[in-house]
């Protein structure tokens, strides 16, 4: 059983009154400890695939399925929940909390969990730590560079013990070093952790480090090749 | 964390928190100062009139009360004086002889409400010796002295030392009259008052009179106005026959104007608070829209939408508290001040007399009316909240983090 299905899912927005379908019954399967990258060009679909997959949208048709659970019947607050639980997200302005300290950002999410104050500073502390940000984690996001804030976002996204994490275009604000530091910290932590990545991107150095690449054209699945069969490809 | 996040995001745009606060703890503080103000001016009035004439109860026969005539004077009054005067709740009690009747000079005349007094108890239990401008309170040899009003004085064209006429019913309702000579001439906050009062010695109308030693009115002064109540239940369980009245009886409209002054300032700060709450709701909205995305993601990122509620009531009410804390401190502090020192009004002194009210005038605030204001401060906080909470927990994460 995968660990993400997604079922014949279309998404018709309605802006101006002209029906737009920026997703046309896609069909798409993610196991778990995938590395896999969603890309294409701009309006193509790739945020609003990943918008559905986090549960920030629902589909107008189809089906999504997550660890076994049909998401597109929860209410708002069941769906709040879930993501809470099951889905860590690293958005591409890293968007943290601005008043808080890096630590506090981590915390923040445990805290929503109700997790007990010492465990929530403990794990804070050891996720920055794997991020390489232990002498950071006192410092405000406005004290960090832009790739030291988007590994507290890493950080943060694990913070929940989630059961994937989305990463919506998180290399676009960053330069050469900053992101392939990041992607590597990616890396290790999907074959150290086992962790699922899921990223939206157009970004080539992404795409080059991920596993599978799902190509999206005009809302609908154009190509989606695995790592081996991209090897195989090149050579 | 919820209120350390929104403690911490009141101060992330610190000017526009600090104009808000400012407005608000000004907005209260004038609010309280003029509330105090106002109350101030009603319990200085309402002790004005205590002391003048009014003292905190009088004692009068049912029939005086109908028909002001001498001839209705209180049976056996001075042996109900002595027993009155006997409770340790009473400070002193007065005496006196109520006529009504003519005063004359040589150039005009006019009605005036004669009041015989014994001089010493008189200015126990009312202070209108104090009021004395010109000569003494009956400290003369002099016969027949009177103390009369500045305003009756110059009505009648008389000055210290001149002669007066008064003409008046005897207990047998036939007319005498008598001349007096000015001993004393006082001016109180009330120029109506100084017109129509004259006192006299009472021993002085007696042998006019003819009569024996009759009073009308007996005037008590308590101790403590804390034992009004307390005092009048005792006097109109023993003298059932009499009638007794506080001055909140002997003077109904000045308990209205209180009810009516606690209403009207209530609904001053009312307005106050509804123009803060506009000016709150505005920060407030502005706060949310600057913050879209972040809201976006907290709900992305699983913060539920009552808590998101909450964390916005939350730096609302934390607002409006703060503010209002500074707002009522100032206030309480400006009152504290002014109540001993006092504010000289005597520009306005024509004005406040006409009304019988005094020129110095000592700012006060019940302490209720603090508990009342805070919790007028946290409705306000409240409402103002709303909107934008609502506004806020309406938001689609996935637009809020896209578009803003």
């Amino acid at each position: 059983m995968a660990l993400i299905e997604v079922k014949q899912v279309s998404k018709i927005y309605n802006d101006n009154s002209i029906p737009v379908a920026a997703l046309n019954e896609v069909t798409l399967n993610i196991e778990k400890e995938e590395f896999t990258a969603i890309v294409g060009p701009s309006g193509s679909g790739k945020t609003t695939l990943l918008n559905m997959i986090g549960g920030l949208d629902q589909p107008t048709t189809g089906t999504i399925i997550i660890n076994d659970t049909d998401i597109s019947t929860y209410r708002t607050d069941e769906m709040i929940n879930f993501r809470l639980q099951n889905i860590g997200f690293v958005f591409q302005a890293y968007n943290l909390i601005p008043v808080f300290t890096a630590r506090e950002n981590v915390e923040f999410i445990m805290l929503l969990q109700k997790i007990s104050k010492e465990e929530r500073e403990h794990r804070a502390i050891e996720l920055l730590k794997a991020v390489d940000l232990e002498d950071k984690i006192h410092k405000k996001p406005t004290e960090l560079s832009g790739g030291q804030q988007q590994r507290v976002a890493v950080a943060r996204a694990l913070a929940s013990k989630p059961s994937f994490v989305l990463a919506d275009e998180p290399t676009a604000n960053l330069d050469s070093v900053t992101a392939n530091n990041l992607l590597d910290l990616m890396e290790k932590l999907n074959e150290e952790n086992k962790m699922t990545f899921v990223f939206s991107t157009h970004d080539s150095r992404v795409i080059e480090r991920a596993h599978r690449v799902v190509t999206l054209r005009d809302g609908r699945i154009d190509s989606d090749i695995k790592q081996n069969e991209l090897v195989a490809e090149q050579k | 964390m919820l209120l350390a996040l929104a403690w911490k995001n009141i101060w992330r745009n610190k000017k526009r928190s600090l104009i808000i606060l400012t407005a608000i703890a000004l907005g209260l503080w004038a609010g309280l100062f003029s509330v105090a103000i106002s109350m101030g001016v009603w319990e200085a009035t309402v002790n004005a009139t205590i002391d003048r004439n009014l003292s905190h109860i009088q004692i009068h026969t049912k029939e005086f009360k109908e028909e002001k005539l001498i001839s209705n004077y209180i049976p056996d009054g001075n042996s109900i004086l002595d027993q009155i005067r006997k409770d340790g709740r009473i400070k002193e009690v007065s005496g006196r002889v109520l006529i009504e009747g003519m005063a004359s000079s040589p150039t005009s005349s006019g009605g005036v409400n004669i009041v015989g007094v014994n001089p010493d108890r008189e200015s126990i239990v009312t202070t209108i010796s104090n009021y004395i401008k010109e000569g003494t309170f009956f400290e003369t040899n002099k016969r027949n002295p009177i103390v009369v009003g500045q305003k009756l004085a110059d009505k009648l064209g008389l000055k210290l030392g001149s002669k007066i006429v008064l003409t008046f019913q005897n207990v047998d309702t036939t007319l005498t009259y008598a001349a007096f000579r000015i001993v004393g001439i006082f001016k109180t906050e009330s120029s109506i008052f100084d017109q129509l009062h004259l006192f006299v010695n009472k021993s002085d109308l007696y042998p006019i009179m003819e009569s024996k030693p009759i009073i009308s009115e007996i005037a008590i002064r308590l101790n403590s106005s804390e034992e009004l109540d307390s005092v009048y239940s005792t006097i109109t369980q023993k003298h059932s026959s009499l009638m007794a009245e506080t001055w909140k009886q002997l003077a109904p409209e000045l308990e209205f104007t209180y009810e009516m002054l606690i209403l009207e300032l209530e609904i001053f700060l009312g307005i106050i608070l509804a123009a803060l709450l506009f000016g709150i709701t505005n920060t407030m909205l502005m706060s949310v829209m600057d913050r879209v995305r972040e809201f976006g993601v907290l709900m992305a990122v699983g913060m539920k939408r009552i808590r998101v509620f909450f964390l916005i009531l939350i730096e609302t009410f934390v607002l409006s508290i703060f503010g209002g804390i500074i707002g009522m401190g100032l206030g309480a502090i400006t009152v504290w001040y002014l109540s001993d020192k006092g504010i000289d009004l005597s520009i306005f002194a024509e004005g406040l007399n006409a009304w019988g009210m005094p020129t110095q005038m000592y700012p006060m605030l019940p302490i209720y009316f603090y508990f009342v204001l805070v919790i007028m401060i946290i409705v306000t906080a409240i409402i103002a909240a709303i909107y934008p909470s609502i506004k806020t927990i309406k938001l689609r994460p996935a637009e809020a983090i896209r578009t803003y």
